[in-house]
């Protein structure tokens, strides 16, 4: 059954019932290394982006939502349950595509999804049968017998999401899932993404450090820089921030209404009849008024949609590495 | 082109026939019941076991294991063949058939082979091939992932420590020429399956402990391979000529395990002066040093970072 409207990162007054994944002032070090310094974080329904330059803390905070290790601080919610203290439970209902391409050479493709499939609970004749729909669904039916070690870097991509699908889970984690992909086997891979956020009904976090992947699936993202969550919402939240003005398409010369703004201090970018204009909240207001008073018609009138580059530019972010610890302190 | 008719849609087909097939189920959710921790531990043992084995695996993979298990059952097979096929006033005469207890020397080169090689094949391989990763995203803990290699790998020895005399004791008692009476072949039982299992469970931890500190199979083989050498020639150097006690030979593994499965059938032990007590306590501090070499391991490995 298709999921219910996606929503991805949550406000903090969301209803908890609908929060899949949340963290409060989450704390961990690697030895003399903050790989998360003090994260909050809530995720809705759908597909969320988890974006960050490497060494960030992404597959650090993988890790502790699969209860992997133990936060050093802070609290970790995972559809309810603490995974801390409720691993089990928690790993039961979560799908896991790990960053590396290694897998078991050896083994093939169809054995290996059903091994993983009966660890995560399934009867060894359903996981059987689901293996195979499951290869079937992604694209490799055809491949699902070649063992492991002579696929392209794509199908193993493909079987990882296969192994973390396999057991009908409520939320997948993927980490980097494109990681080593060609562009068309990209596109196909987040492709594929997107069904299983959309039609497969599962909750899926994608782990990347490529903005465009997530701005292409996702329904909302978190900025995780240095350890620290830089940015979160929805991913047109994000995109329509106040502050990055506003876009407006008039019908006519546009000169007097460029005028009067740049008059009045507001910088202008025409691009034909379409006019960016920078500015804060007041803006919206300000360019009412102003076609108002020259006349001008207009067709379109809209908050200007940063690119998820221009949002993490915005933050003033570079590098990403994890924090040492006296940089925390 | 085919001439053969266009079919007859109009005429109604035979209702036992299916009139439409379902090419694309699509993506089912699965409500069924799910087999918890345990089914996890289940699968992990029984994919380890193949995994040792050879079980769904290349031709060569299975050469290995499968030709130490047989090496480890030919002295049993042969004794068993001299039981049935020579009479058995000829044996009383000129052959003294090998009591259970004195089994274990004729395998030995054998059973160091294949500890060696099982332990790095069930535990290295996860690390390697990120296996690993996989497993402890699932509702596997460390300590229950442990175990269920543990329980693999033990599985697997018990082939060569338990199987070879068990073998015997069945076919001596077939032929009539093994332990006197119920009571006799019951108690011979009992030390065939504790030996065994000490057995196993020895070769077991130091496998697994040797093995957790690799990631190649072939550098935790050697390794195996260079301790079992290295620890009994030492401290045969040290009993023979620094006079140290015989007890100390408890801490060999080539010869200490089985002069212990030869006091466990109350035979007198190919160690001068080594009694069931110390031969224990050797095991058993051999035991617990590869387990906890292990646990400490696996608890500290950062999977995700």
């Amino acid at each position: 059954m298709p999921v219910a409207a996606p929503a991805g990162p949550r406000s903090p007054e969301a209803d908890p019932a609908t929060v899949v994944v949340r963290t409060r002032g989450v704390v961990k070090r690697w030895g003399r290394t903050l790989a998360l310094a003090g994260t909050d974080v809530e995720i809705g329904p759908g597909v969320t982006g988890l974006l960050g330059a490497n060494g960030s803390g992404k597959t650090t905070l993988l890790g502790l939502l699969l209860g992997l290790h133990a936060p050093d601080e802070g609290a970790i919610e995972v559809l309810g349950l603490d995974p801390t203290r409720a691993g089990p439970e928690v790993r039961a209902r979560v799908g896991y595509s790990p960053e590396h391409h290694s897998l078991p050479p050896d083994v093939k493709a169809v054995d290996f999804v059903r091994h993983v499939g009966e660890l995560h609970g399934l009867p060894r004749r359903e996981a059987t049968g689901r293996a195979s729909d499951v290869l079937w669904q992604l694209g490799l039916g055809e491949e699902r017998t070649r063992p492991l070690g002579t696929m392209s870097t794509g199908q193993r991509q493909r079987v990882k999401l296969a192994q973390a699908i396999v057991h009908d889970p409520v939320l997948v984690l993927l980490d980097e899932p494109t990681e080593g992909l060609d562009p068309v086997q990209r596109d196909d891979m987040l492709a594929l993404i997107r069904r299983v956020g959309s039609e497969f009904g599962i909750h899926v976090v994608l782990s990347s450090h490529v903005l465009d992947e997530v701005e292409r699936v996702a329904d909302g993202a978190v900025i995780l820089h240095a350890g620290r969550v830089v940015g979160s919402g929805s991913l047109a939240d994000l995109q329509a921030s106040s502050s990055g003005g506003v876009v407006v398409h008039v019908v006519g010369d546009p000169t007097p209404l460029v005028t009067g703004l740049e008059e009045r201090g507001y910088a202008v970018e025409v691009s034909g009849d379409r006019l960016f204009v920078a500015g804060g909240d007041e803006v919206f207001d300000v360019v009412r008024d102003g076609l108002a008073h020259v006349g001008l018609p207009v067709r379109r009138l809209e908050p200007h949609r940063r690119s998820l580059e221009e949002v993490f530019l915005s933050s003033g972010l570079v590098g990403g590495q994890a924090a040492t610890e006296e940089g925390y302190r | 082109m085919s001439d053969a008719p266009p079919p007859d849609l109009a005429k109604p087909s035979d209702p036992a026939e299916p009139r439409a097939r379902i090419l694309d189920r699509g993506y089912r959710p699965y409500r069924g019941p799910r087999t918890g921790v345990r089914g996890s531990v289940v699968t992990v043992w029984r994919q380890s076991v193949q995994r040792a084995l050879g079980i769904r695996r290349s031709v060569w993979a299975k050469v290995l294991p499968l030709a130490a298990v047989g090496i480890s059952y030919v002295p049993a097979i042969v004794f068993i063949g001299i039981v049935a096929l020579i009479p058995e006033e000829n044996l009383d005469a000129g052959f003294e058939l090998p009591s259970f207890g004195e089994y274990f020397p004729f395998i030995q080169a054998a059973v160091l082979l294949f500890v060696s090689f099982v332990s790095p094949e069930i535990l290295c391989t996860d690390r390697r091939t990120g296996m690993l990763g996989i497993y402890l995203a699932s509702p596997l803990s460390r300590d229950s992932y442990v175990g269920s290699k543990a329980a693999a790998a033990f599985s697997v020895i018990s082939l060569i420590t338990i199987g070879p005399p068990l073998l015997m004791l069945v076919a001596y008692v077939l032929q009539g020429v093994g332990p006197d009476g119920p009571a006799g072949v019951a108690g011979s039982f009992v030390r065939i399956l504790v030996s065994g299992v000490l057995l196993a469970l020895l070769y077991t931890a130091v496998g697994l402990g040797v093995s957790s500190l690799t990631d190649r199979k072939a550098f935790a083989t050697a390794a195996l391979l260079l301790l079992m050498v290295v620890v009994s020639s030492f401290i045969a150097i040290l009993v023979d000529e620094a006079g140290l006690p015989a007890e100390l030979q408890s801490l060999s593994l080539l010869t200490g395990p089985f002069a212990l499965v030869e006091l466990i059938h109350g035979e007198t032990a190919s160690i001068e002066g080594l009694g069931l007590p110390a031969a224990l306590v050797g095991l058993g501090a051999w035991t617990l040093a590869g387990f906890a070499v292990t646990r400490v391991r696996y608890q500290t490995l950062q999977v995700t970072r």
